[in-house]
């Protein structure tokens, strides 16, 4: 896999909701916690999506049916060809020292997952917090229900009833966190933003944008007050900015 | 290090360096980010009376040689491209070139009046995009008379600002089509547009992978064409020259200036050495004028004519 186009056989799908699914490929390249790739079905469209975990060749995208796209790839069978480029943009780079704070919102929860598994694979500890609607909306239920990761839910559905911000405030004060990484709603990155500012801490934060190009050139994913392209500076942003 | 600011229909580009169409042109925030990364003027993405949506995704292909593209000219309308062009001036004070494209003659005229009323550094006209020939037919930049009528027809609604009109090599002489855009009031020649249009095929669904099927090719590839078609056209023509075509370092840049250009514009460089490629390249251009006996750009501009 690199910048390339080129198709790959689907070799598994996993189901873990109605309209929540893995999707497996092979992959010979070296992704990153918090990069993308851009998935092709071909003769429908080609859309970005974080990457949920790499393990021993295998690369997963989780995905989260949502429109005609996503809708459309649900219906993927093993064996079938789609194509694939990437991996693309800036991953988690979480600083050395005392463990990070990881925080998964909604479809967010994908890109944590990986980066949680992947410093797991590197011995090195992890704080992991995933927060949803509800109990349907979560990915890898099953993993994080068996204690995997702290869960919260708006509405108590599952682990505790509290909004995500509010858990990660209460985390914040109680322990010293390295880094504060954390993707989901942009409303909800703000929120973390602030809170990981009053700390004192950094926070590595993934956005989404409409992406086309995916290598820098069509500028559809600029950010709007600093024309940051989150194809290649993000989707991870660190603060301070990168000019 | 050389001076490397350089006059264009009376534009002071410093370097002379431009972020060409179709590359981040699309919102004020990032072609003010490509200014801080070292461009000396830039130019938006072309626009149209209408806003367009574009083609679907695979739209943007890089390859072992180049980049395959046909975004199919998505934009916001000659409106949204004004508001842009606004919202530019409160970010930066580089010059920026509005490129335009339409489907007739008429209609290249009103875009002109209104991208005009915006008050653009520059009016580029687009009459040789390669990415929408099933909607417009074949460029107008392959047919003397229609690129000569839509030269005039831009002229005179564009008042006092300058014309660029950005040729294609595809056509029975590119120094001859410069020579009808001058004669028809041009202010300057931009060469060239992407070449084409290309095919990529995927192996496996045996399908051209972009999804309009085919796209303009860009980067490397291109650039001897390039080199080509602006020594041609300064044989023709005594218009500045904004040469664009797979140029990514300072030496294709110089080799640019030698052939006739008087600024040089990157595109899918961006890609391939970095958006900071403006800075790289301006310093890489100045150690080369410094190294010749003139030590001026000025001077060197044409030279590989003298």
């Amino acid at each position: 896999m690199d910048d390339r186009m080129r198709t790959w056989p689907l070799l598994e799908v996993v189901e873990h909701n109605p309209g929540l699914k893995s999707f497996y490929f092979e992959t010979d390249s070296e992704v990153q916690p918090g990069q993308f790739i851009m998935l092709w079905l071909p003769g429908v469209d080609e859309k970005p999506f974080s990457v949920s975990d790499v393990d021993d060749g295998r690369l997963e995208v989780t995905v989260k049916a949502v429109g005609p796209f996503t809708r459309k790839l649900m219906e993927c069978r093993p064996g079938e060809r789609l194509g694939l480029r990437g991996p693309f943009g800036r991953p988690f780079a979480p600083a050395e020292g005392p463990p990070p704070l990881l925080v998964g919102g909604g479809c967010g929860v994908a890109p944590l997952r990986f980066l949680h598994r992947h410093l797991e694979r590197r011995g090195l500890s992890s704080t992991f917090l995933v927060g949803v609607r509800t109990a349907a909306d979560l990915m890898f239920r099953e993993e994080y229900a068996g204690g995997l990761a702290m869960v919260v839910t708006d509405d108590g559905s599952l682990g505790e009833r509290r909004l995500l911000p509010d858990k990660v405030g209460e985390l914040l004060a109680n322990q010293t966190y390295g880094t504060l990484c954390a993707a989901g709603p942009e409303v909800v990155l703000s929120t973390l933003k602030k809170l990981a500012e009053s700390r004192g801490i950094p926070s590595e934060l993934s956005y989404e944008r409409h992406m086309k190009c995916a290598v820098g050139l069509c500028g559809e994913c600029c950010l709007e007050d600093n024309g940051l392209r989150l194809c290649v500076e993000g989707p991870v942003l660190r603060h301070p900015l990168p000019r | 290090m050389a001076n490397l600011a350089t006059k264009v229909c009376g534009v002071t580009m410093d370097p002379p360096l431009v972020l060409a169409s179709g590359i981040l042109g699309v919102s004020a925030a990032s072609m003010a980010r490509v200014v801080r990364c070292g461009a000396g003027a830039v130019t938006m993405k072309s626009c149209s009376l209408e806003p367009r949506a574009g083609h679907k995704n695979p739209c943007v292909l890089p390859f072992e040689h180049g980049m395959l593209n046909a975004v199919g000219l998505s934009n916001p309308g000659v409106a949204g491209a004004s508001k842009v062009i606004a919202e530019f001036r409160t970010l930066s004070r580089a010059p920026l070139i509005a490129s335009i494209f339409a489907g007739s003659v008429q209609e290249f005229g009103r875009v002109a009046e209104r991208i005009a009323e915006a008050r653009p550094d520059i009016i580029e006209v687009n009459v040789s995009c390669p990415n929408v020939h099933s909607e417009f037919g074949a460029p107008f930049g392959g047919d003397f008379d229609a690129t000569a009528a839509i030269t005039r027809a831009v002229k005179d609604a564009a008042g006092a600002i300058p014309v660029a009109v950005k040729l294609t090599l595809q056509c029975p002489s590119i120094g001859r089509m410069a020579k009808v855009c001058e004669d028809s009031g041009a202010d300057a020649i931009t060469a060239i547009n992407t070449v084409g249009p290309g095919m990529l095929l995927d192996l496996a669904t045996r399908r051209p992978i972009l999804s309009n099927g085919v796209g303009g090719l860009s980067g490397g590839a291109i650039f001897p064409l390039a080199l080509r078609a602006v020594f041609e056209v300064r044989r023709h023509t005594g218009l500045p020259i904004i040469a664009t075509g797979g140029i990514a370092t300072g030496d294709q840049a110089a080799q640019m200036i030698l052939a006739g250009a008087s600024v040089v514009g990157i595109g899918t460089g961006v890609y391939t050495r970095g958006v900071t490629v403006f800075e790289e390249v301006a310093r890489e251009l100045g150690d080369w004028v410094d190294s010749t006996p003139e030590r001026s750009l000025e001077a060197l501009t044409g030279a590989a004519h003298g």
